[in-house]
């Protein structure tokens, strides 16, 4: 039984929607800049991936923003988009549609706004746990959906995305849903999200002045990720059924890996994220060789990157030099819980498009990064099976596995 | 703030709480449950008020609210006085 992607949706710093997303994308445009939601003047890390054209008031009533943290509002957006593309999932029992999204802080917006009321002394407002809880955003997607099959949010950090697509792929293989929801959101470019990201010295700190050089994953200079925000959506249907219903198929979801390193809270670690992708190809019944692209994780911390590095290298040995990489985050910066699921529609879309799209601000890279990074350029590879992967707190390691229809 | 200013302020907090509401229909006589408000609904409309006119709804009272009047007669005695 395959599993095929027949939707997508994304709200991402360089665009809202898959086609302005991947033009931008694959021209290498940069979504980083001064962040202007709040005054940043007194943070070590002043710069962002925001979306400030999103207006929830487009397209949500004033009772679902007032009970919606921005988090909930870019997923509701992203899997809008990603119904539209799929023409409808009308054609299966609600109690058949399944929603899977993951969040690394969820909706840390509300909670900071509300802690901010409560040290003065002001009410505390009756929507603040609803807004706040990781699980909101999937369970409004099914309130305003009428999606009623199983509801499953996944908090791995930075994995966040990955594992909730991974999820979904476990839902249709094992029978329990028709359909699947599956993807990522995050929203906290906050000001204490930023300083406690800042406090573990996870932040870039010396772009302020050129916020679109800032984020520059494998390159010389890199001193820490850019905090972003965003949603991607993926709907997700056995291929037998999507054929059934006429839907247009851009991919395969063909295997999931995840594995724990088990050894430190935040510290990457080289065999466990080997572990995860090589896992995910053996779920698929594929072998290493066949890999031919990595959408990275690639955050642009200096250790994260070549970490990822070695880990490619082990498990591709003398063929990891012949892989096509790329990092999403050179222009988007990173989406936390968000990011794989916006890293698998770039991977999918590389696969539907033949087009690998560029990795920026590689113009000298660290020599302990020498793999082939697709440096500031788009290349037309025509890649067949790509991996992307997603590295989180916790120790959470998780790849996934998209190959084309063919 | 007199009475006027107060129920349009109110009116204006139900209109974010029910979707495609006519507001032009909510008068002082207008029931909660007429206008579609469970009871979510209304502790957000409470708090509403709490967190503009500085007023404090104390627990029993509040429970025996019924319509939109209710409400504007509490915060109308309950207002903090502008500082003159």
């Amino acid at each position: 039984m395959h599993v095929v992607v027949t939707g997508m949706g994304v709200v991402s710093p360089i665009g809202i929607g898959t086609d302005q997303f991947w033009t931008a994308a694959v021209n290498g445009v940069s979504g980083i800049q001064r962040i202007e939601s709040f005054d940043a003047s007194g943070q070590r890390s002043q710069i962002a991936g925001e979306i400030p054209g999103f207006n929830p008031a487009g397209f949500l009533s004033a009772k679902y923003i007032e009970q919606t943290d921005r988090f909930t509002q870019l997923a509701l957006l992203a899997t809008s988009l990603a119904l539209e593309d799929a023409g409808g999932l009308d054609v299966y029992a609600p109690q058949r549609l399944a929603v899977s999204i993951g969040s690394g802080m969820g909706g840390f917006a509300t909670f900071e706004a509300s802690a901010t009321r409560n040290f003065r002394n002001q009410p505390t407002p009756p929507f603040t746990v609803p807004r706040t809880m990781a699980n909101s955003a999937a369970a409004w997607i099914a309130i305003k959906h009428r999606f009623k099959g199983m509801n499953l949010t996944c908090s791995t950090a930075c994995s966040s995305g990955a594992n909730a697509i991974g999820m979904a792929l476990d839902l249709l293989r094992t029978g329990r849903a028709d359909a699947v929801i599956a993807g990522g959101a995050e929203a906290c470019v906050l000001p204490l999200t930023m300083t406690a990201f800042e406090a573990l010295r996870a932040l870039t700190t010396g772009f302020n002045t050129t916020p679109t050089r800032a984020s520059r994953p494998f390159a010389k200079g890199r001193d820490g990720f850019v905090m972003s925000e965003g949603a991607g959506v993926l709907i997700l249907e056995k291929e037998e059924n999507a054929k059934q219903r006429g839907a247009k198929m851009y991919a395969r979801l063909a295997g999931y890996g995840q594995a724990c390193d088990a050894t430190h809270i935040v510290m990457p670690e080289m065999n466990g994220q080997v572990a995860a992708m090589r896992l995910a190809i053996t779920d698929a019944g594929m072998e290493p060789d066949s890999i031919d692209y990595i959408n990275a994780h690639a955050t642009s911390t200096p250790l994260g990157d070549i970490v990822e590095t070695r880990a490619i290298k082990s498990l591709f040995e003398n063929r990891a030099g012949d892989i096509s990489i790329n990092a999403t985050k050179s222009m988007i910066g990173h989406t936390v819980g968000a990011s794989a699921a916006i890293g698998s529609i770039a991977t999918i879309m590389a696969l539907h498009t033949g087009i690998i799209h560029p990795t920026i601000n590689l113009d000298e890279a660290d020599p302990e990064c020498d793999l082939a990074y697709t440096p500031n350029h788009a290349q037309q590879k025509n890649p067949r099976n790509g991996l992307c992967n997603a590295f989180g707190f916790g120790g959470n390691n998780a790849s996934i596995l998209f190959t084309t229809l063919e | 703030m007199d009475r006027a200013e107060i129920t349009a302020k109110v009116i204006q907090f139900i209109s974010t709480k029910v979707e495609n509401l006519d507001v032009s229909t909510i008068n002082e006589s207008s029931k909660f449950e007429e206008l579609g408000l469970d009871s979510m609904d209304t502790i957000q409309l409470l708090f509403d008020a709490e967190d503009t006119f500085g007023i404090n709804f104390e627990g029993d009272e509040a429970k025996g609210f019924t319509c939109v009047g209710d409400i504007i007669s509490y915060i109308e005695k309950h207002q903090v006085p502008a500082s003159s």
